[in-house]
């Protein structure tokens, strides 16, 4: 059943480029001993196919021919050609099945590794890419393209090229029986062939509209049932069922059409495989009489005409199938030969743990071309000191905490850690001595004890205990069915806004970072959770380098160093009490408050 | 000419029973209480739609067409061999039989792996969108090896219930290549040994040869009907299920109300819930006033406003326009006095111009002041098509706040009497927000207006405010008074004073 694609698909081209093949070598290539054995089975399990109707002629012409002209009653060799049918037969069966199989282990096991590529690949590509790409197109990516590969690497090309070798083949093994109705087949064959590409052609584009109306009608339906609310609020059930029908009706119509196409099609192919089938007993049955050929030659020539269509019709099948393939290709290796960004020098230094002094200098950054958002930044933060950054939305307060985490690279200038570029850094020991806690905190399915410790096994439960327990949240894990191990579902929707800050505190807690990045949020909290949210944050912050968007008065107020931001620039710098004394920008913007 | 006409006509049929059961099915679903919808989940009332249809439909159609047509072909060859020979004819059944029972085993077990397969990928999926989703918590925390190891995980599971299933097709396709082969093979050696023997004539033999090639096809779409059988009556059942479920009740009075809104003792518990999202809540609000409803996330803002709509049936006797319970007012004619804008609003796929026009009772068609009030004005004029910009899908995919403030314009533009803005402009930056904060009381009128929001900007200049704290009502009053006394609304205030300043948004 095929899987609904989204329908904003990129246009890719439309032609059979085998060149890919070429990329998707180096994933095939460690499994090249078992794409050759899944090659020689083919040939033998081929050789066994020509070996059945032969010894059934043999049969026939054989010991029941000598019944019939001699009365000769000779058993023995019905009993030995029918052993040897009876081997070829479970040979055949034998090698069907362990090919059918192995192709599945091949195929399976390149998609997979060609999957686990793409998604590492994906996880080193910069957040300047997931601005770009919508992250349900990329999930296609990693499922509906890579599956469509696997027939192309299992069974694709193998298949077709012994299609191929199967056509000829039996073709050739007609002309060696007898010529006439060799020379007979190759007249009717193409005539199958034929009819089958026309209709290929029309179904073609009467499926595209089937596709098209299906797909509309699907996405019509979801919306609806998402937005039941609102059309029940506007009492607008009517007009939506309404529009619904009408997509019925479309696309009734549209698979009216494929039955059409189909119907005509499956009676015309009868047709003429029907008279092919009249003319070859006609053709055969005159040689029969006139003592040209045996009845077992016929018999077996019969049988061997039967699986002539088999191949003819699975090769026009084939076509689809590589089509999309290819088309897939192209999006896979389109995301593989982006550059992982940002890119890890040759020989990164390995960043240690221990205090963290963090300096900018002369950083300008800018994520379109000439349109800056940051300009000659210049600062510096003593290890275990916090800087609070303020200024308007738009000013680059987030884009400063994403520079130190390395999540976009400077345009210029140079962002130090204890003297180190990061640019030097190894991005992994980098990273690993930084903790973020973002406004919007993103919570993964999986128990609260993985959000937690966010994957990493390291570290212990009692350590996420000791973590969750410093921020106050430990009272309501515990409260929670199964505790730690509660499933956290749909991205954390049962938590409250208060309760999911406090997770990401804890999460920031147990992986006991150097560097703290903070974009201390909007929070629309009771004041419980309020209290419990500044008592945290004080628990987060101690000890360690703090690099902090601010938002609450009593965070700038205890902070080592502020930074009053405007248009991409430091307008002011300094502590509170300094700032305020300047009677400057600062001191106007917190003028009023208490 | 004959099998044509039956194939066209059976299959056209099945596409007629489809579309007739689908159009059953969305109606239905379309007058059921909005309380269904919150359990149900949209894939999988889409699978019902398509996946269960279809195979209710190819229950009807194909099976319909290639059984009858099996079951012709089967007879009249079955009849055939054993007027030839009862030996060969016997063994050719016998092989048959084998093939038929063999698909039957088979092929559920073949469906179930390939549900699970589907589940695998289905995880693999899951966990994409999430990496995808939460990269930047993943990269921020250097987590993304982490990551792969759990994906290589899914893969690796995905891999073996892929090779279940390759084994079972392995297997299924072994079962009619070896009744096909062996057939052939009895054939072959039994009937040899009868033409020795006498009973048969090498051309009979013939005969036999073909007769298995026409009745190979449809044994085995025999196989794949009985199948069938078993997943349809699955199908039909969930599908039942949904038919069974009590539509919303349109009945009631349709009074023309003034608009005078009563709140009284109100408490109310979701459906499989322990705790009540609401607990005696009472107010007033006459005609033509402002109401303001603020509190913490989850604390029954939007429960309150939904109720009101009666998009949840309230407890008799709780909540009254004048004078009369919701309850007795027909919710046809209840909602028609409201115009409603969600949070997480929905839009059609369609032009802007229609989204806002959804109700379709705009005063005069034009949409210029609505427009306007929710300052939409600039986003429409970057639009290269205004107004009649597709939205979503086919067109431009809209912001967040932008949603919010077409949602906005959609509720100003029809002539309802009364708005209600559940947390509107929750997505909109402040200086946006400040200026639709200055239009809206000249579009407004002399509308009634119920306002939920976490900002208290938005509120400020209600008549009356409520403050909701865990589903009770913790403080109610105007701004001012509200302020002086100490508790959600005051403290509230005074953080989001301190944002604003710090955020240079003080002047």
């Amino acid at each position: 059943m095929a899987r609904f694609r989204g329908m904003d698909e990129e246009t890719v081209n439309q032609t059979l480029d085998f060149s890919y093949l070429r990329l998707l070598w180096p994933f095939v290539r460690p499994y090249r001993r078992a794409f050759l054995a899944c090659v020689i089975m083919l040939v033998l399990s081929f050789l066994v196919e020509l070996a059945g109707p032969y010894l059934i002629r043999l049969i026939i012409d054989g010991p029941a021919g000598d019944a019939l002209t001699e009365g000769s009653e000779d058993y023995s060799r019905v009993w030995w050609l029918g052993l040897g049918l009876f081997g070829s037969t479970f040979a055949g069966i034998f090698l069907g099945y362990h090919y059918t199989m192995l192709t599945a282990k091949n195929g399976q096991r390149v998609i997979r590794d060609l999957r686990l590529r793409l998604f590492d690949h994906l996880l080193r590509l910069g957040p300047s890419f997931y601005d770009k790409n919508p992250s349900g197109r990329l999930v296609t990516r990693i499922t509906s393209d890579v599956e469509n590969l696997n027939e192309l690497i299992s069974t694709g090309v193998l298949q077709t090229l012994f299609d191929l070798l199967r056509i000829f083949g039996i073709l050739g093994a007609l002309f060696l029986i007898d010529l006439r109705l060799a020379l007979y087949t190759l007249l009717v064959t193409p005539l199958v062939l034929g009819v089958s590409l026309l209709f290929r052609k029309y179904a073609r584009a009467a499926y595209r509209r089937v596709r098209g109306c299906l797909g509309r009608l699907n996405a019509f339906f979801s919306e609806m049932i998402g937005g039941m609310r609102t059309v029940r609020a506007f009492g607008q059930e009517a007009a939506v069922l309404g529009h619904f029908s009408k997509l019925n009706r479309e696309t009734q119509g549209a698979w009216r059409q494929t039955v059409l196409h189909f119907a005509l099609f499956f009676a015309i192919v009868d047709l003429v495989l029907r008279w092919s089938n009249a003319g070859l007993l006609l053709v055969g049955g005159t040689g029969i009489l006139a003592g040209t050929i045996t009845i077992g030659i016929f018999v077996q020539f019969y049988l061997y005409f039967g699986k002539l269509t088999e191949p003819i019709k699975a090769l026009g099948e084939k076509y689809n199938v590589l089509q999309s393939a290819f088309a897939s290709c192209e999006r896979i290796f389109k995301i593989l030969g982006e550059t992982p960004m940002p890119l890890e020098v040759d020989a990164p230094i390995e960043s240690q743990p221990g205090p963290a002094k963090l300096e900018f200098r002369a950083v300008d950054f800018e994520y379109l071309p000439n349109t800056p958002i940051l300009t000659g930044i210049d600062f510096q933060v003593e290890p275990g000191s916090t800087c609070a950054i303020v200024g308007p939305t738009g000013a680059g307060k987030s884009t400063i905490l994403s520079l130190v985490s390395r999540m976009y690279d400077p345009s210029s200038g140079q962002v130090l850690l204890n003297g180190d570029s990061l640019h030097e850094l190894s991005l992994r020991s980098l990273r690993r001595r930084i903790a973020v806690v973002q406004q919007d905190v993103f919570l993964f399915s999986g128990t609260v004890l993985d959000n937690v410790r966010l994957l990493d096994p390291s570290i212990t439960e009692e350590r996420v205990r000791a973590a969750l327990e410093m921020v106050g949240a430990l009272e309501f894990v515990a409260a929670l069915p199964g505790g730690l191990q509660a499933e956290v579902e749909e991205r954390g929707a049962k938590f409250s806004q208060g309760e999911r800050q406090l997770l990401s505190f804890a999460r920031a807690l147990a992986a006991d970072p150097d560097i703290l990045l903070l974009d201390e949020a909007t929070a629309n909290v009771d004041s419980d959770s309020e209290a419990r949210i500044q008592r945290a944050l004080g628990q987060v912050i101690s000890g360690r380098t703090c690099l902090v968007v601010a938002h609450r008065l009593s965070t700038v107020r205890h902070a080592d160093q502020i930074l009053v931001m405007q248009a991409g620039q430091i307008a002011e710098r300094g502590r509170h009490d300094e700032l305020l004394a300047q009677s400057g920008i600062y001191a106007g913007m917190i003028k009023g408050l208490g | 000419m004959l099998s044509f006409t039956a194939r066209h006509q059976l299959i056209c049929a099945s596409r007629v029973v489809e579309e007739r059961l689908k159009a059953d099915l969305v109606q239905h679903v379309s007058r059921l209480p909005i309380s269904w919808f919150d359990t149900a989940r949209t894939g999988d009332l889409l699978s019902r739609l398509t996946q269960d249809v279809e195979l209710l439909r190819f229950l009807v159609g194909p099976c319909l067409m290639y059984g009858g047509s099996s079951l012709i072909f089967l007879s009249v060859g079955i009849y055939l061999m054993f007027s030839l020979s009862l030996l060969v004819a016997l063994a050719a059944l016998l092989a048959f039989v084998v093939l038929l029972v063999g698909m039957a085993v088979l092929m559920p077990k073949l469906q179930k792996c390939s549900q699970e397969v589907q589940e695998a990928i289905g995880d693999i999926s899951q966990r994409g969108q999430e990496s995808f989703s939460g990269i930047r918590v993943l990269l921020a925390f250097g987590r993304a090896e982490e990551e792969s190891a759990g994906m290589r995980e899914l893969s690796e599971r995905y891999l073996e219930h892929n090779l279940r299933l390759a084994k079972l097709r392995a297997l299924v396709n072994l079962f009619i290549h070896s009744a096909r082969d062996v057939v052939l093979m009895l054939v072959g050696i039994l009937g040899a040994i009868e033409v020795i023997a006498g009973n048969l004539t090498p051309g009979e033999m013939f005969t036999y040869f073909a007769l298995l090639g026409v009745m190979i096809w449809p044994l085995i779409a025999s196989g794949w009907i009985l199948a069938s059988f078993h997943r349809a009556y699955a199908a039909a059942d969930r599908i039942e299920a949904i038919f069974a479920v009590e539509v919303e009740s349109a009945e009631g009075e349709c009074p023309t109300l003034q608009g005078h809104l009563e709140v009284r003792e109100l408490s109310f518990t979701y459906m499989g819930q322990s705790q009540p999202a609401l607990e005696g809540v009472s107010f007033e609000l006459p005609e033509g006033k402002k109401l303001g409803l603020v509190g913490p996330v989850g604390s029954g803002k939007t429960t309150l406003l939904s109720l009101i709509l009666r998009l949840y049936d309230p407890p008799p006797g709780s909540i009254f326009i004048d004078g009369v319970d919701v309850l007795d007012i027909a919710p046809s004619s209840l909602r028609a006095r409201f115009a409603f804008a969600a949070q997480d609003p929905f839009l059609f796929s369609d032009t802007i111009g229609n989204n806002i026009d959804f109700a379709g009772e705009g005063e005069g068609g034009d949409a210029q002041a609505a427009v306007f009030a929710a300052n939409l004005e600039e986003d429409l004029e970057g639009f290269a098509e205004g107004i009649e910009t597709m939205v979503g899908e086919r067109g431009v995919t809209l912001s967040g706040g932008q949603k919010q403030r077409l949602s906005l314009a959609r509720a100003l533009h029809s002539g309802r009497q009364t708005l209600i803005l559940d947390d509107t402009l929750s997505a909109v930056d402040h200086s946006t927000e400040t200026r639709i904060l200055d239009r809206l009381p000249e579009v407004r009128g002399d509308r009634s207006m119920l306002v939920s929001s976490h900002r208290l900007s938005a509120v400020q200049d209600s008549d009356l405010i409520v403050v909701l704290e865990k589903g009770r009502v913790s403080a109610i009053g105007k701004h001012s008074e509200l302020l002086e006394r100490p508790g959600y609304y005051a403290t509230a205030w005074q953080r989001q004073s301190e944002e604003q300043a710090l955020e240079g948004g003080a002047d």
